[in-house]
């Protein structure tokens, strides 16, 4: 019965000229979203292969000099892109995808797309995740607002009614049909989307991305799902298909447009972050604290020198130079895991009043979904952070580590590229999909909650408030 | 078989109807006469369930339609004032849809025929609803109500607004389906239909059923006499 109403309500909908108009209008943006997702992921894929290449070719090719020098030298990390960044570019733009390692500073990231927008750029990329979040849904509360509102008016539903039809039964079809409705319209761009990224990636895709793939594409259907449920529920109850078009429409705009600015701000407010100059302003501070280098320079002679039983630096058998140059990066690291620390925790924290409030609008949640499965969210660059950052240290390590078994030379001592060598190339491992989803646990608990109470919600009508 | 056995419905103090007590044998057409407001519709909606009864109950086949509303439902069919149908979707697609819903499959040869029997013109299977006149939307829910073999059918006011050809056409086919055992109830204000196609008529007021009375040995004056002194009381 169930797959006999999914027919019946899909042909409809095939014949109907506003499913037309709309089925063209979507599957054209979806089609150049994806097209504008591809080929950016292209340049930039090519661009950063390029960098990261070229940044490794200086380093090792850097004429002879004294090590210090080699760590100011410093060089590029990029942040690689993953293919699902074709469908959400997710917060790269804001954030930045390069960041540039050299001794002393925790650097911030480069290159963010928003910085160089113009003022059209303000409301935003077309993206094809907010193709899927926004007009998706768009799409499907203008093709069920009537389902059975519609058909109320019109009198069928008292006519399928009295035939004893199970109202769950005829909800179930009906959201078959509208689901496969949606099928026709985004099957051709998906299938579009995955022979692009295979493209793009050598065939790497299927090996990387594929279980990603699959599960963005699981949430993304959880999510259409949803939408559907409460549409029907909606048209179900409301007296007439006009005031169902009215409330899902406000549904639609609150959940699609609104919610995510609101509870940006709620977080922002429970949670608040200092500004750039407060942030720089308190590290600089803490950095420069009168006093502290001297204390921490003291500490470690006396050390040193107890270790090696001598009475002066000048009879250490290290450079006391290389000592001191690490002590500075040693109290900088510490400044920096602290104030960058306490930063991200709150960014964290944010997020995560982020994904609860998707309880109220579960774009919210499948937007932070999105994001973590596309490799594009701020857990996942913060994870790249720290590895960033992990190799500054190690570069710097290794850079006054040279200097310090050198303790004749002291500055006159220049280093070549059996020293860059040293140091290893940059190689970033993304998180396990199974971090990612541990992230993501608020945001996919609240989709399925919404999902569970949804479908309830629409299976349940009251045969009398469905007359 | 129908029975109503003291149904009664009230909207707040309002009765819509007020015990009433019926039996529609196998076979039988009993037309319901009123003006509006007299409970005809309210009885009908309440053997399809489409509203809870304040008291008494409502049966098909001994079943009570509040207790079992879907198994009752398949023992039923239904043709309102107006058959309404999907309008993007073909005679014989609308017919397919709801006889399949209605628990019924047949080939698509056994529809045309249908579509035969019931007087519609050759072609207007494969034409959309949205062409159709109400007549033949009409004939439609009878193939739909044929289709389904029910035991009852529950008639609404079906032949308001067909004309005179189209009129007889309905009631040769309701003649067809109590012949073959069906229990008919229809509402109606049509007393020279209630005359022709009923074997027994009742007259409701007020939500009362003040009169029944069969139609074998009534002239259709006497029946328009009758009707007329109950809406005179």
């Amino acid at each position: 019965m169930v797959k006999r109403i999914a027919r019946k309500e899909l042909i409809e909908m095939l014949r109907d000229g506003r499913f037309r108009v709309l089925s063209v209008a979507v599957l054209a943006v979806s089609l150049l979203s994806l097209a504008v997702g591809w080929k950016h992921y292209a340049d930039v894929a090519r661009q950063h292969a390029a960098a990261q290449a070229a940044t490794r070719d200086q380093w090792l090719h850097q004429t002879k000099k004294n090590p210090h020098s080699a760590a100011h030298y410093g060089v590029y990390a990029f942040k690689p892109k993953s293919p699902l960044a074709i469908v959400d570019t997710g917060v790269d733009p804001y954030v930045g995808v390069a960041v540039w390692l050299e001794a002393h500073k925790q650097n911030e990231f480069k290159y963010r797309p928003a910085q160089d927008r113009t003022a059209v750029g303000r409301f935003g990329d077309m993206t094809a995740a907010e193709t899927l979040q926004v007009l998706v849904p768009l799409f499907i509360v203008l093709m069920t607002f009537s389902a059975f509102a519609g058909e109320r008016e019109q009198g069928t539903l008292r006519q399928l009614l009295s035939l004893g039809v199970p109202p769950r039964r005829l909800a179930l079809g009906k959201a078959a049909g509208i689901g496969a409705a949606l099928g026709l319209v985004l099957v051709p761009s998906a299938v579009l989307g995955v022979a692009a990224l295979m493209l793009t990636s050598d065939g790497g895709f299927l090996s990387g991305s594929l279980a990603r793939g699959a599960l963005l594409v699981a949430f993304y259907l959880l999510y259409f799902a949803i939408t559907i449920a409460v549409c029907l529920g909606v048209s179900a109850r409301a007296r007439s298909s006009r005031l169902a078009l009215v409330v899902l429409l406000a549904f639609w705009f609150a959940n699609s447009l609104v919610a995510s600015r609101v509870v940006a701000d709620v977080a922002s407010w429970l949670h608040p972050t200092p500004s750039a100059v407060e942030f720089q302003t308190a590290m600089d501070a803490e950095l420069n604290k009168p006093g502290e280098m001297e204390r921490r320079l003291e500490q470690r002679k006396a050390e040193l020198m107890r270790q090696y039983k001598v009475d002066s630096v000048d009879a250490l058998p290290i450079a006391f130079s290389g000592v001191s140059l690490q002590e500075g990066e040693n109290h900088g690291d510490e400044v920096f895991d602290a104030h960058y620390g306490r930063l991200f925790d709150t960014f964290d924290r944010q997020n995560t009043v982020y994904q609860i409030a998707g309880l109220a609008a579960p774009m919210l949640a499948i937007r932070s979904v999105s994001m973590g499965l596309a490799g594009t969210d701020f857990q996942q660059h913060r994870h790249f952070i720290t590895a960033a950052e992990e190799y500054r240290r190690l570069i710097q390590r290794t850079m006054n580590g040279d200097i310090m078994a050198h303790p004749t030379t002291r500055t006159s001592y220049l280093a070549g590229r059996e020293l860059w060598e040293k140091v290893p190339e940059f190689e970033y491992e993304a998180p396990a999909t199974s971090w990612v989803l541990g992230n993501m646990r608020w945001s996919i608990g609240v989709l399925f909650a919404w999902l569970l109470v949804a479908a309830a919600w629409m299976s349940r009508p009251l045969a009398t408030a469905m007359l | 078989m129908l029975q109503a056995i003291d149904l009664s419905k009230k909207y707040g103090t309002q009765v819509a109807l007020d015990r009433l007590n019926l039996t529609v044998a196998p076979g039988e057409v009993f037309c319901l006469l009123g003006a509006n407001g007299a409970g005809k519709t309210t009885t009908i909606n309440l053997f399809l369930n489409f509203i809870h009864p304040s008291g008494g109950s409502a049966r098909i086949n001994g079943l009570d339609v509040t207790e079992r509303p879907l198994e009752t439902k398949r023992f039923v069919a239904y043709i309102p004032e107006q058959v309404m149908l999907y309008r993007n979707l073909t005679g014989l697609e609308n017919l397919e849809y709801f006889t399949a819903l209605g628990g019924h499959e047949y080939p698509r040869s056994a529809f045309i025929e249908l579509f035969r029997q019931v007087g519609l013109p050759i072609g207007a299977e494969d034409q959309r609803v949205s062409t159709y006149s109400k007549g033949m939307r009409q004939k439609v829910g009878i193939a739909i109500a044929i289709a389904k073999k029910a035991d009852a059918l529950l008639l609404d006011e079906p032949t308001s607004g067909l004309d005179p050809k189209a009129s007889n056409e309905f009631s040769a086919l309701l003649k067809q389906m109590s012949e073959r055992g069906v229990a008919v109830l229809m509402a109606t204000h049509d007393l020279f239909r209630a005359k022709e196609s009923g074997s027994r008529v009742g007259i409701m007021k007020h939500g009362r059923l003040v009169a029944t009375m069969g139609t074998a040995d009534l002239g259709h004056a006497d029946l328009e006499r009758l009707y007329l002194e109950h809406m005179h009381d």
